[in-house]
């Protein structure tokens, strides 16, 4: 009875409904009769929070309220008559109220739910998507808001992900102790005066639809639920524990930064942003993942970077309708052209400093929460075989490096193959010396040189796997024992041909020194394929298997870039394709990516050589 | 209007290389056999004369602006003739290409792969061509484009070094076998440079203006030209006379001599790799245009649904000449003796338009 009086008290005095806000506020009285004893109960079991006369409730107490009288469904059913200890008194049904009604059917989806004014649906709300108390890591905790009257409220976060110290600093003591007791309240824009009086919070957020509120809630942050206000406050308070800026692991550099991302993405983008202190850099985000609703960043400099090429990255990323989006790897699979291409469309990298570069570029860069990845698109084969490192040095220094990637390019595809066919095709272009010591050495083995080479370049590639799947001190150790001594003991056995050890140690060596790991895994691939045709066709398959190269090349696309831009097709570039020139030379952006803005520095880049002693006497 | 636009370079690139493939093959012996000691300067003349009948085909496609040699023919002689004169060309292009298969599988067998079956080097070939075909023109025509560097790096690195074996002398005498078998014999030699009608029929992939398209002809004739004169004379300068006339690859016949040193004394099979890589694309450039002509004449959306039965088709025909003397006999009477012809139907058809005074309307 007492419950339905207040009910309707609230309901008829104090609903100020031609508010122009439409902000609901209900004073609620000190005492809650409403299950207030078994908060305090819980509040003495648990020793929390001592001193304090508000309920202190997490999950355990939503756990016993869920059962208790505070449930509003359970509410609903004692207005039905239903469950109630008056059932036999009533003769007549009562209406039910909206929100009672409203409580009735909560829908499952909480895109159409929007925060009540009542506090106590907006409890059955959160009990209900949270599926409370099932679920332990969220926590409820009631509270009450200093004011006068005391103003009651309650907070959801999750354990873990939120970080504790702020939310007893920065929310429950501004909240319950530090407010000013003559504090006059706006009543009728309570969330509005809350955020802007009393929360000391850096990003304070006000929400009305449960779904925006949960997607805040499930990334660390806290929602305030407020009696009488039907909108939400949402605090950020993401604590969770991260690994720290460390140093990359696969794109090591001698000369230049040594950051790398790491699986936290606010943390990438600050690194992206602290090279880039420009406004114009935008990051928007896109969730993905029905399940995970993972937040991916696409970065951009809006005033370089064309908008065609940002509409279709985002069309692209939006698009995507799946359940779990786990890493960079995975949403490049989901976004590139060619998915089966040997060859990667989309660039990833662990460094800022490089994604940093492609930015200013015109490039786009996505970048997926909880992969230390950043993708960079488009890209071309020229991009691939770049390293940062290659900026950072001397001319002289930064071609020899890229000519040294190249002829491993063409050494890591071609060498097995070319050997295959000159020993079984072609072996009047070998030396008589050197032919006489390949026939020497593969005297003693009984097997066929293609069968040698197969067998040979699979145990490198079991040498190799294994050396990254079991723990690094051992892993070292298997590549010495498999490269070494398997490959001297078989030779010695005269199983394998010392010769073609060789061949395969070169090739592997310069499989390494391909600086990207996805298209270095496309051209270890790629040898087999050209080692197959020298098989059955020596130079003939190597012509045949490099025009198959070729074509694949030029007719894929990167985001509707050529991948084999600026070379096929041709299109205006500066000095750094295979080989770069200065850096002063690099006067504008590459053409292919048609960017807003195409000059990248003026003609006289270094102003001091205006003012030089010899530039005067010309 | 075809969506797939073909840049300037690309252009230039495939009808060089379709041009330019004959080197690899028997067209220095057949020009050699025509000319004598003179013969370098064969396809000099006949070069000059191409560029001087490519202008006048340019005559008659500024008349019909952006409409290929297909469309032209068909305006011209009316929808029954224009067609039956397209399916003619179709043939022409099929059975050139059918034999330059023939033609290339057999100078591979002779060269570096001596005791692999013809059939399985067709097969390659084909499934080489077929795949690039159907990626299409662009693709074909960026290939080319990067490749023709490397593919000119190669032939001309073939020619300097085997500067120790130039001897001036054998270029004498220097006009061979008189003033009227050369100017007969260049007249023929036109067909050297038949090809350029390609360009003709592939218009529609082209973006830009007349000037440009007459550009292009003009420079992958005269690029080819060059190529030819100063091919044949080192070719000359090296063999003499009576032998040039003898080998059926002439360029394996070259690398074959080259000596860089005891270490580097047999690099043919590096060089003839080129050569594959030159055919395959030459092959796919053929298969292209056949199939691109068909597919105008016959209105269709689109040629893939051909390429596969075009292969089958041209993996028969390679295989209908019984032996390779044969093959090479209708290869040089088709390519070489009566390759002209491929310069005489648009100029036919310029006549006609000149005489119905078609096409002036659109001038205009």
């Amino acid at each position: 009875m007492a419950k339905g009086f207040w009910q309707k008290f609230r309901e008829k005095i104090f609903n100020f409904e031609d508010i122009q806000h439409q902000e609901r506020f209900i004073l609620t009285p000190m005492t809650d009769e409403t299950g207030n004893g078994k908060q305090k109960e819980n509040n003495a079991q648990k020793g929390k929070e001592t001193g304090e006369e508000q309920g202190d409730s997490t999950q355990e107490n939503s756990k016993q309220e869920n059962g208790g009288q505070n449930s509003g469904q359970e509410n609903g059913r004692k207005e039905n008559g239903k469950d109630s200890p008056e059932k036999g008194k009533r003769k007549i049904k009562k209406p039910l109220s909206l929100q009672k009604a409203a409580l009735k059917e909560i829908p499952d989806d909480p895109e159409q739910l929007r925060v009540s004014a009542d506090l106590e649906t907006n409890r059955e709300y959160i009990n209900k998507l949270y599926v409370l108390p099932k679920n332990k890591d969220i926590i409820v905790r009631d509270f009450y808001i200093a004011l006068d009257p005391p103003l009651k409220a309650f907070m959801v976060f999750i354990d873990g992900l939120a970080a504790n110290e702020i939310i007893n600093n920065a929310i429950l003591k501004s909240l319950m102790v530090l407010i000013e007791e003559e504090t006059k309240v706006d009543y009728a824009h309570l969330a509005e005066y809350i955020k802007e009086h009393l929360l000391p919070g850096h990003d304070v957020a006000v929400l009305e639809n449960y779904r925006s509120i949960l997607d805040m809630v499930n990334y660390g942050n806290t929602a305030i639920f407020v009696e009488g206000s039907d909108r939400s406050l949402v605090i950020e308070t993401k604590g969770w524990d991260r690994r720290t800026v460390s140093e990359p692991e696969t794109e090591q550099v001698i000369l230049g930064p040594q950051e790398a991302f790491n699986e936290t993405l606010r943390s990438n983008t600050g690194l992206i942003r602290k090279a880039i202190r420009n406004e114009k850099l935008i990051t928007e985000m896109v969730k993905v993942g029905s399940q995970t609703n993972i937040d991916v960043a696409i970065m951009y400099l809006d005033d370089i970077a064309n908008p065609k090429l940002v509409e279709e990255v985002k069309r692209r990323v939006e698009s995507i309708k799946t359940d779990y989006m786990g890493a960079a790897g995975v949403l490049e699979q989901f976004i590139e052209d060619a998915p089966y291409s040997l060859t990667p469309q989309v660039l990833t990298t662990e460094r800022p400093d490089r994604t940093v570069s492609f930015l200013v570029e015109g490039h786009v860069a996505i970048i997926v929460d909880g992969g230390a990845r950043a993708l960079i698109v488009p890209i071309t084969l020229f991009s691939l075989l770049h390293t940062p490192e290659d900026y950072y040095l001397r001319i002289p220094y930064g071609n020899f490096v890229r000519i040294l990637r190249v002829v491993a390019l063409f050494i890591t595809i071609l060498t097995p193959g070319t050997y295959i066919a000159i020993v079984n095709f072609h072996q009047e272009m070998v030396p008589t010396e050197l032919l006489l010591a390949i026939a020497a050495s593969h005297a003693t083995v009984p097997f066929p040189t293609v069968f040698e080479l197969f067998v040979m370049e699979f145990s490198f590639e079991l040498i190799r796997e294994a050396g990254v799947r079991v723990p690094g001190v051992i892993g070292n150790t298997i590549g010495i024992v498999g490269a070494l001594i398997l490959g001297q003991a078989a030779a010695q056995a005269g199983i394998i041909s010392p010769i073609l050890i060789i061949v395969v140690a070169i090739t592997g060596l310069a499989s390494f020194a391909i600086p990207n790991y996805s298209i270095s895994f496309a051209l270890r691939l790629m040898r087999f394929i050209f080692a197959i045709f020298a098989a059955f066709f020596g130079f003939l398959g190597i012509a045949g298997g490099l025009l198959f190269f070729l074509i694949s090349l030029v007719s894929m696309k990167s985001f509707g870039v050529p991948f084999l831009a600026p070379v096929g097709p041709r299109t205006r570039t500066e000095p750094d394709v295979v080989l770069r020139g200065p850096v002063w030379s690099m006067e504008k952006r590459v053409d292919y990516l048609n960017p807003l803005d195409k000059k990248r520095q003026p003609n006289i880049s270094r102003g001091w050589i205006k003012n030089s002693q010899r530039r005067r006497k010309k | 209007m075809n969506k797939v636009r073909i840049g300037y370079s690309e252009m230039t690139a495939f009808i060089i290389i379709m041009i330019v493939m004959k080197i690899f093959i028997g067209y220095p012996r057949i020009i050699t056999q025509q000319g004598a000691t003179a013969a370098w300067l064969l396809p000099l003349f006949s070069g000059l004369l191409a560029i001087g009948l490519w202008l006048l085909i340019m005559r008659l496609l500024e008349r019909f602006p952006g409409e290929s040699l297909t469309k032209i023919t068909e305006l011209l002689l009316g929808p029954v003739l224009g067609v039956a004169v397209n399916i003619v060309v179709v043939t022409f292009f099929c059975i050139k290409t059918a034999l330059l298969l023939r033609v290339f599988c057999e100078a591979t067998t002779l060269t570096i792969l001596t005791e692999t079956p013809l059939s399985a080097i067709a097969l390659l070939y084909l499934f080489g061509a077929t795949l690039t075909v159907y990626h299409g023109i662009e693709a074909i025509s960026r290939s080319a484009s990067i490749a023709l560097p490397y593919i000119l790096f190669s032939i001309l690195t073939v020619l300097v070094v085997l500067y120790p074996y130039y001897d001036f002398k054998k270029l004498l005498p220097i006009m061979g076998l008189g003033g009227w078998p050369l100017l007969k014999n260049s007249l023929v030699g036109i067909s050297s440079f038949g090809e350029v009608i390609a360009l003709a029929y592939l218009i529609s992939f082209l973006p830009f203006d007349k000037r440009k398209i007459r550009k292009i002809g003009v420079k992958s004739i005269s690029i080819s030209m060059f190529l030819f004169t100063i091919f044949i004379a080192v070719y000359l300068m090296v063999f003499v006379y009576p032998t040039s006339t003898e080998t059926f690859v002439p360029i394996y016949q070259l690398t074959r001599s080259i000596f860089l040193g005891h270490y580097l004394q047999r690099v043919e099979a590096f060089f003839i790799t080129f050569a594959a890589f030159t055919a395959f694309l030459r092959l796919a450039m053929g298969l292209f245009v056949t199939l691109h002509v068909l597919k105008d004449t016959l209105k269709l959306p689109s040629y893939h649904p051909l390429l596969a039965v075009f292969s089958l088709l041209f993996f028969t025909f390679a295989f209908t000449p019984k032996d390779m003397v044969q093959s090479v006999y209708v290869e040089s009477l088709l390519g070489m003796n009566y390759g002209w012809i491929a310069f005489v139907l648009p100029l036919l058809l310029y006549l006609i338009a000149l005489l119905r005074k078609k096409g002036e309307n659109r001038v205009k």
